[in-house]
């Protein structure tokens, strides 16, 4: 067995602690994801990066700080990876959809926030998370209260950088999330040492778009009425291109949909017939958070596909690649990243948009709106979404919840309930 | 009483390895965490069917792929606990 310790020890982590998420992960992905009937063999490889998530990946990451290279964490879909590679560093998503990490994050959080920001506040604090032990350097946003003012804690244990998202989308955010973007290179490259050239950049601006282009065709094969896959993998593999090494994951997801799409010709179907398909729009999920999605389709239902940071909000719309020259490559990837509709935003009718558009095009028979606890934007921006949904004819149902096993059996009646009324 | 099985490696390699030579021969397996009842350390394990066991062994013997054993664990229901 590869033991990993030595390096674990090395990124100074809290071993011993550690362990406990070591022997209950398993565990907990063997019941979740292993015992599902008639999965893709192509699976085997998301099976693999799970299994050596905290071993081969981290190894990975050392080898490229070893060569002088530098490691960025990140946590929303605003944050555009094309600059990190464009400046030679790896970028990672880092997990915080763990209830693990949040008594640490309460040491110095506020109980009453939402359970993601006090999940990677935990994981720093503790030194249970190899990922955010390797970065030399997060990059944060303001995309919430609870997040901007976390990362004034964060700063004392890690290098902090924070972009400011605008939070309208007039024409003068435009231009001031472009400036951001300007200020972000050159923290890169003096963190780095590395020039962002106009030829590295468009080169990032690439790889990065045949990312979501891997992604679209993978929620692509979820529109077939014989689903090829479940919602749960097609969860996994959208957290697992956060922090996989890029050109390695486009290779396998591409893979895998060469099997999707063969498993539609021939109608080799993970649901059984006449199961209800359902539509997840809300917060993000991150790694292990597959609390909604497991619940959902132990009730006899599928998940189709996630509005979320975590699904199609993380690969919608590819950055322009006709500009070459830095202003229009800046320009294209602010153009691109202002696209998302996130609740942060105001108005944001274009996320009602995006969730109704989605609903037809998954065929979903009902919407369930997923927030995580004290998640004031996602939360209120309910409301709106609600009467716009009905408007629609589409059912929806309304859960908010944290990471703990507290109300498992009371989402999984009221799930099971909104499927009867939508029968 | 039933039983899952599973094969055991020194690194992720020999895993890799193991499973490609597996596909070539359209041996069904699976991908596994390592079950921490097999192993303190993390990293990959293959679970296969029992029935193709004599012909795991074959591949093992011919390729010359280290493993670190072939495992049976009982099959046990364990409620889902998140963590």
């Amino acid at each position: 067995m590869a033991d990993y310790r030595e390096l674990w020890q090395k990124l100074g982590m809290d071993l011993e602690k550690h362990d406990v998420l070591c022997e209950v992960l398993p565990q907990l992905y063997g019941g979740i994801y292993l015992n599902q009937e008639n999965r893709p063999e192509g699976m085997n490889y998301y099976n693999f990066v799970v299994a050596e998530v905290h071993g081969l990946r981290i190894k990975e990451l050392d080898d490229h700080k070893q060569q002088g290279g530098k490691v960025v964490g990140t946590f929303c879909v605003f944050v555009p990876d094309e600059l990190i590679l464009a400046a030679g560093a790896i970028g990672v998503g880092l997990c915080a959809g763990s209830q693990f990490w949040i008594e640490d994050g309460e040491k110095v959080l506020p109980r009453n926030i939402c359970p993601l920001v006090k999940a990677f506040t935990g994981a720093k604090l503790s030194g249970t998370c190899p990922y955010f032990q390797s970065c030399d350097m997060i990059i944060g946003e303001t995309t919430c209260d609870a997040k901007k003012k976390a990362w004034e804690i964060l700063d004392d244990y890690v290098d902090t950088y924070v972009m400011d998202l605008p939070q309208m989308k007039r024409e003068k955010d435009y231009k001031k999330w472009a400036e951001e973007i300007y200020d972000l290179k050159d923290k890169l490259e003096k963190l780095t040492g590395n020039v962002i050239t106009e030829e590295k950049l468009h080169d990032a601006i690439k790889l990065c778009n045949r990312k979501r282009m891997a992604l679209q065709r993978l929620y692509n094969a979820r529109k077939a009425l014989d689903l090829p896959i479940s919602g749960k993998d097609a969860l996994l593999i959208s957290q697992i291109a956060f922090y996989d090494n890029p050109e390695r994951f486009i290779e396998m997801t591409n893979a895998l949909c060469d099997e999707l799409e063969d498993r539609i010709k021939k109608g080799i179907a993970v649901n059984k017939k006449g199961s209800k398909r359902i539509l997840i729009s809300g917060t993000p999920m991150a790694v292990p958070n597959w609390k909604i999605h497991h619940i959902i389709e132990t009730s006899g239902a599928m998940v189709v596909a996630e509005e979320t940071c975590t699904g199609t909000r993380y690969f919608e719309n590819l950055v322009d690649e006709t500009p070459t020259t830095m202003d229009g490559m800046v320009k294209a990837l602010a153009d691109r990243y202002l696209k998302i509709n996130c609740a942060c935003f105001t108005p944001n009718k274009g996320r009602e948009e995006d969730i109704i558009r989605l609903a037809k095009e998954y065929k979903a028979d009902g919407v369930i709106y997923n927030s995580l606890q004290f998640c004031h934007t996602y939360n209120i921006e309910y409301a709106n979404v609600e009467k716009a949904l009905k408007e629609a004819g589409i059912p929806v149902l309304f859960i908010e919840s944290d990471y703990s096993n507290d109300d498992v059996g009371q989402i999984q009646t009221r799930v099971e309930a909104f499927l009867e009324m939508i029968g | 009483m039933e039983y899952d099985y599973y094969i055991l490696f020194n690194t992720h390699t020999d895993g890799l390895n193991m499973a490609k030579r597996l596909k070539e021969s359209n041996i069904k397996y699976t991908i596994t965490p390592t079950p921490r009842q097999l192993s303190k350390c993390c990293g990959i394990a293959i679970k296969y069917e029992h029935e193709d066991e004599k012909a795991i062994l074959d591949i093992i013997d011919k390729y010359d792929i280290k493993v670190l054993g072939l495992h049976s664990l009982e099959r046990k229901n364990v409620d889902i606990k998140f963590i």
